[in-house]
């Protein structure tokens, strides 16, 4: 610990704010804090309570230091800023009080702009919905220990949703520099150890030095595909204490980063399958990571006119566009005699239907016979414990490598082997998957038609109004309720913008927050941010309405208000169903009544725009132009909508 | 269990019908709609298919039911087996009565109504 050395002992931080509170307290209030008063109380009177010598324990050394001129955390901070990070969430923790002060008074609160959370949880979120608009981390920073076991969830969230966030943490690694107390149970020898699996990499830097180049390392990592969140421990020391060599540390270069490209050959091979098949589909997933994403897998599925499955992962294709079948998933995979996997997690669960029964059984949806192919780096960097890579599929070929980065090979080749003949053949099968496509736009109007002026409101009609009042602005769907499928099987979702996915660990308190993250990423681009937010998932994480209205963040969230955790009830039905018993009792502990939540009072008590509850859908549409119009003007807005379940 | 296997599946056919829209010859609603409706809420039929049978989705996606073009007995069958993810509703947790009683209310619901006629969902 060079950084020690050199300035032990006097210059350490405890002696130094021993120094601190010798000199303020005799500025400030002499008469109380005087030394000379204690002493001059009688030993053991009646009714004195015998007081400790506070001269003694309070008198620093005469060596030791009272103010500094530079601090680690200055050239933390001096790192940071070659990383492009336009901002860090926090929730405030002394631990890396040094950075903190740093990030304010040396950074100037600028590049990366500090996001007040007022849990870890949001601010990890934060950055998960915001890289996935921005293509780019956000910085995140909490206590090493009590900080980062809020953060887990979240953590966990953005590692199975393939995202980069960058975590820093404090921690105090010398036992004899940490106070009595707190700093005891906020200290760690090895902090990260809670999050490893489910961080792409960490590390604990022992010196300045050290800290610069593992923090070009960790964004070159993460932002590596797969991308996924990195961590990095600061002691505290080495935040706080003077920068003992400065002339000698240097901030390494942060090279682009090139994403990894399937093997030229074997993309070859995927293009030949392909352009011979007579019922190609691309199945994609957490596939489009830069706004030119979409576009390619556009100019594929055209130039094969094959269909498109999407699981939505991420903005992959429009959701209008004549090869979109994905609500008819099961007919064309079913169909299909090649399958194009591209970034896919779980492509057993598409090619195979499950029936939750009490013996658990299984079928495959794809013919026996049907090539497979999978292109991804899902097998690039995968970890044991947690069982986010899903069920073992077969395949004919396993592509490693970055889909879209992958994809300008693919299409080269196909083009180059689909001769005439074959064209004529594919624009016939484009014919057929088209008239299906409108097929299914009708049949979702039809069916939204279905207890159109009900009260709760359907979730059809909540869409609708809402699609109504935001498809004439430059909007981005931020976040969306568990298995809300009206917004795209209804909306025209047609720029790389418009949406960014799911939570990827399916835990819940992402919505919220990582909508808010989304929507700051949007703000500079003008756009008009709008997230379903479900009731439930809005309880773990009500203080991201806070953060939003502080951080003037606009977003409109309409709360997707079914009063329950509703997933969770419809298993305790079939549960009792299973036992033919109590099926009426399927409400106890999964449900948010009794009282109801006034979820437009909770959001006008943390300074957000509000109205609700709406329970008249003839209501809806006027509340929510109000809404927008209020985003518009750049401030967060809420909705409560009182809904039927799904 | 072949048998009902063999039920279930006219059934699921039935429902495939149903949910197109198609014509198909109905019984006469035999049951107390209003009752059904209480049933419909009490035993959670309408946490899949929506308190107007709109249709949902649990794993998979749950059919609409308003208006259901199912005939009772192939309705039951349904309801009492429980194809794919949907809970089997034994006589235990809900009485035949019950079941015809939520029969008579589905087809009492206002079903679809023409979209091109809707200007919001034409947009």
């Amino acid at each position: 610990m060079p950084t020690k050395s050199c300035n032990a002992p006097a210059a350490g931080r405890r002696k130094f704010l021993t120094g601190m509170t010798l000199t303020g307290a005799a500025a400030l209030s002499a008469p109380v804090m005087s030394a000379g008063a204690q002493q001059s109380a009688p030993k053991n009177a009646p009714g004195v309570v015998p007081q400790p010598n506070l001269a003694a324990e309070t008198h620093a050394p005469p060596s030791d230091p009272v103010s500094q001129t530079s601090s680690g955390g200055d050239f933390m901070v001096d790192v940071l800023k070659t990383l492009d990070i336009d901002y860090l969430a926090m929730n405030c923790a002394s631990s890396f009080r040094g950075v903190h002060e740093a990030l304010i008074n040396h950074g100037g609160n600028v590049k990366p702009e500090i996001l007040t959370c007022p849990h870890e949880e949001i601010a990890v979120s934060m950055g998960q919905g915001y890289a996935k608009i921005e293509g780019k981390p956000m910085a995140m920073m909490c206590h090493g220990v009590v900080g980062l076991q809020h953060a887990t969830m979240a953590l966990y969230n953005s590692w199975c949703d393939r995202v980069p966030v960058y975590v820093m943490i404090g921690n105090i690694i010398e036992a004899d520099k940490r106070m009595p107390g707190a700093e005891w149970v906020h200290s760690a020898i090895d902090p990260a150890a809670l999050v490893r699996d489910f961080v792409k990499w960490d590390d604990q830097p022992a010196s300045l030095q050290h800290f610069a180049e593992s923090a070009v390392r960790a964004y070159k990592i993460s932002m590596t595909p797969p991308m996924a969140p990195v961590l990095l421990s600061l002691d505290g020391e080495l935040q706080e204490n003077p920068i003992p060599d400065a002339a000698r540390l240097h901030i390494p270069k942060l090279a682009k980063v090139v994403p990894p490209v399937g093997d030229p050959g074997a993309v070859a091979e995927a293009a030949k399958l392909l352009a011979a098949a007579q019922n190609p589909v691309i199945v994609v997933d957490r596939y489009a990571r830069t706004p030119g994403g979409m576009a390619r897998l556009v100019e594929l599925a055209e130039a094969l006119q094959c269909a498109v499955v999407d699981q939505a992962g991420r903005m992959n294709f429009p959701s209008r566009h004549p090869l979109n079948q994905t609500f008819r998933s099961r007919a064309v995979v079913g169909e299909a005699d090649m399958i194009l996997a591209i970034e896919m997690n779980d492509l057993w669960g598409v090619l195979n239907s499950f029936s939750d029964r009490i013996v658990r059984s299984y079928r495959p949806i794809v013919k026996p016979g049907t090539k497979i192919v999978t292109l991804g780096s899902r097998d690039l960097y995968m970890k044991a414990n947690y069982q986010d890579f899903a069920r073992f599929n077969d395949v004919d070929l396993a592509i490693a490598g970055d889909g879209e980065a992958s994809l300008p090979g693919l299409i080269e080749q196909v083009r180059r082997m689909v001769d005439a003949g074959r064209k004529s053949a594919h624009a016939a099968r484009g014919r057929k998957l088209a008239e299906a496509r409108e097929a299914l736009r009708e049949q979702a109007k039809s069916d939204a038609t279905i207890g159109w002026d009900a009260s709760p409101i359907t979730t059809a009609r909540m869409c609708t109004e809402l699609w109504a009042q935001i498809k004439d602005e430059d909007w981005s769907l931020v976040g969306n309720a568990i298995r809300m499928t009206w917004p795209h099987r209804l909306w025209n979702f047609d720029k790389p913008y418009r949406w960014n996915g799911f939570s990827g660990g399916a835990g819940i308190g992402y919505n919220a927050p990582a909508s808010a993250g989304a929507a700051l990423a949007n703000k500079r681009h003008g756009r008009i941010s709008v997230a379903i937010q479900g009731d439930g998932d809005l309880m773990f994480v009500p203080g991201t309405l806070w953060t939003a209205a502080h951080h003037r963040i606009p977003i409109l969230y309409v709360v997707h208000n079914n009063r329950a955790y509703h997933q969770e009830y419809m298993y305790l039905q079939a549960m009792a169903a299973r036992h033919g018993r109590g099926i009426t009792n399927a409400h106890i502990g999964t449900t948010l009544t009794d009282p109801n939540i006034d979820y437009a009072t909770v959001a006008k008590g943390f300074g957000v725009y509000a109205e609700g509850p709406i329970t008249d859908p003839k209501d809806l549409g006027p509340a929510l132009k109000r809404a927008v119009a209020v985003v518009k003007r750049g401030e967060p807005a809420l909705v409560d909508v009182v809904t039927d379940p799904r | 269990m072949t048998k009902l296997r063999q039920h279930l599946g006219v059934a699921l056919g039935l429902a495939m019908f149903g949910a197109c829209g198609a014509a198909w010859p109905q019984n006469s609603p035999v049951g107390d709609a209003a009752n059904g409706k209480r049933a419909y809420l009490a035993v959670g039929c309408f946490t899949c298919h929506g308190r107007s049978g709109q249709g949902g989705a649990m794993n998979y996606p749950a059919s609409a039911l308003a208006q259901t073009t199912l005939p009772l007995e192939a309705f039951s069958v349904l309801v009492r087996a429980g194809p794919n993810d949907m809970p089997a509703y034994s006589q235990n947790v809900l009485s035949d009565k019950d079941l015809a009683d939520i029969h008579a209310f589905l087809r009492s619901l206002s079903g679809r109504r023409p979209a091109k006629d809707m200007p919001l969902l034409n947009q």
